[in-house]
């Protein structure tokens, strides 16, 4: 079967909080009866699912879904891209014919918990953090402190410019009644919070909360008679480099994103020139600034300043990060800027909407392993 | 309440000579006895020769920066009292890219540069473990090495 081109026609998020109380099927829930309203579809309309967090099959008998002919839980992977582009692929090949892709999060305990002994982090490697935790290495935190030192080291990259980025990412969080931080933030705010893994601030990293995020593609020609502007899937790309050890890795300032850029770049006509918004995953902020310069939005070692010169801002050359970004509207691993993408391409986003929007790119994950998903609205 | 105690060690024999061999004093790093490929983390399998005939080797414990970064919150009992310290990814002299994580030991965080040269030494944690930490290289340690 040749492959379909493929469109998202609903996205939706649950009640997304800090420890919100509900449960990973109730935040699962709330996600996919936001997304089918949205869609304006019925449940019995999704015939295939696919989820980080929780399971998909309970998931579709919980919500009543129509049998499943194509399902997938995913692990530890590069957030919410892989069970997006997998939901994509099962579509395009003809395995479902409308499929919901979920990422349920629930809060991770806090430092104030991993040090008390109450709770500790999980291991993507267990064999592997002997050579990790003896030396006080556990946080993500961690790896994204030695990613940023050795980025600004290479790059001449300033504390300053992280600021910068934070207060960028505040000023479009502003624009965003779904943000959980809103308030607003100045760079020697950023600038005045202490260090939790030096270079890296408390406002370089997501917010923690509870979240749920779902996504529904189907096929183009079913996506034309639907109740939303269809944005199309272009092209997508996965990459993984490395095995999870970020600490280790022989370059830690040109990671998978490089090679995803490399990959999604091939499968489109489009170019870097063509991108009117970029949504670039921010669970550390260091993150964003590697997506920027690997998707070539700016020219190599340059992201940092690329942000400082203003560029990134709504009303710049690349608004990127619209909706706030994780930093901002809370830790919902990659999906938010999926659903910011779709959204920003059918021109529903208010006041922070990119005017004339029709090329969308969104990217998740970092180090080891990544994936980038170009969106067009035509 | 008891003192906290540092992560333990699993009982792992493809591992087990990086830890015997810091509780000798020395920095033992797998090589496959192939083709010679230093291999860290340890793999059952060298990524580069597919051999399986790998043993741990000391090395020269000679390394540079290649990052670093000043933990200041605990993330674990033991680590509570030790804030703020320094993790560092260690490039060891005998392979490019031959990266190590390790603590920097011995000078304070604003004096220390990506690309810096630094030697081992070892640390006791605690009764049973020793962990190989580095240390600024100075003229002397780097003849001795």
């Amino acid at each position: 079967m040749a492959q379909r081109r493929v469109a998202i026609v609903g996205v939706g998020y649950s009640q997304v909080a800090r420890n919100s109380g509900k449960s990973e099927r109730h935040h699962a829930a709330q996600a996919a009866v936001a997304a089918l309203d949205d869609a304006g579809l019925k449940p019995s309309d999704i015939d295939g699912a696919s989820t980080w967090g929780g399971d998909a099959v309970d998931f579709a008998w919980m919500l009543g879904f129509n049998r499943l002919q194509w399902n997938l839980n995913v692990g530890t992977s590069p957030a919410f891209i892989t069970p997006a582009y997998h939901a994509a692929m099962a579509v395009a090949n003809g395995h479902s014919e409308i499929c919901m892709a979920f990422r349920i999060m629930m809060q991770q305990p806090s430092s104030a918990a991993l040090a008390a002994g109450s709770a500790s982090l999980g291991a993507p490697s267990p064999g592997d953090t002997q050579f990790m935790a003896p030396f006080g290495d556990f946080s993500p935190t961690q790896w994204a402190g030695l990613l940023m030192q050795r980025y600004m080291h290479e790059t001449g990259a300033t504390e300053q410019d992280f600021a910068n980025f934070a207060e960028v990412q505040r000023s479009h969080a502003m624009l965003n009644p779904d943000a959980l931080q809103r308030d607003p933030l100045t760079a020697e705010q950023y600038l005045a919070h202490p260090y939790i893994t030096k270079p890296l601030r408390i406002l370089d990293c997501d917010y923690p909360c509870d979240s749920g995020s779902a996504v529904i593609f189907t096929t183009e020609e079913r996506a034309r008679d639907m109740k939303q502007p269809a944005v199309f899937v272009e092209a997508s790309a996965l990459s993984a480099i490395h095995d999870m050890n970020f600490e280790v890795m022989p370059d830690m300032v040109r990671t998978s994103p490089a090679h995803c850029a490399e990959v999604l770049w091939s499968r489109t006509d489009l170019t870097p020139a063509d991108v009117d918004t970029a949504q670039l995953y921010d669970g550390f902020s260091i993150i964003t600034m590697q997506w920027l310069e690997a998707l070539g939005l700016c020219p190599p070692g340059e992201a940092a300043r690329f942000v400082s010169a203003g560029h990134t801002r709504l009303g710049g050359s690349m608004p990127t990060n619209t909706d706030g970004g994780a930093i901002n509207v809370g830790r919902r691993h990659g999906a938010n800027f999926c659903i910011e993408a779709t959204r920003q391409l059918r021109g529903q986003c208010g006041d922070r909407q990119v005017p004339g929007a029709e090329v969308a790119v969104w990217a998740n994950a970092v180090g080891p392993f990544s994936g980038a998903m170009l969106l067009t609205k035509n | 309440m008891s003192q906290p105690v540092p992560p333990a060690l699993p009982n792992d024999a493809l591992t087990r000579f990086f830890w015997e061999g810091a509780r000798a004093g020395e920095l033992r790093i797998l090589r496959c006895q192939s083709c010679g490929t230093y291999i860290h983390l340890p793999r059952p399998v060298c990524r580069h020769c597919l051999s399986f005939d790998l043993a741990g080797e000391k090395v020269s414990g000679r390394g540079t920066v290649y990052s670093f970064t000043e933990t200041h919150k605990a993330f674990h009992p033991f680590f509570v009292d030790r804030v703020p310290y320094i993790v560092a990814t260690i490039e060891l002299v005998e392979q490019p890219h031959l990266h190590l994580v390790s603590n920097l030991v011995g000078i304070a965080e604003p004096d220390v540069h990506c690309g810096m040269d630094v030697v081992v030494d070892f640390e006791a944690l605690g009764p049973d473990i020793i962990i190989p930490v580095f240390r600024p290289a100075t003229d002397r340690a780097t003849a001795v090495a």
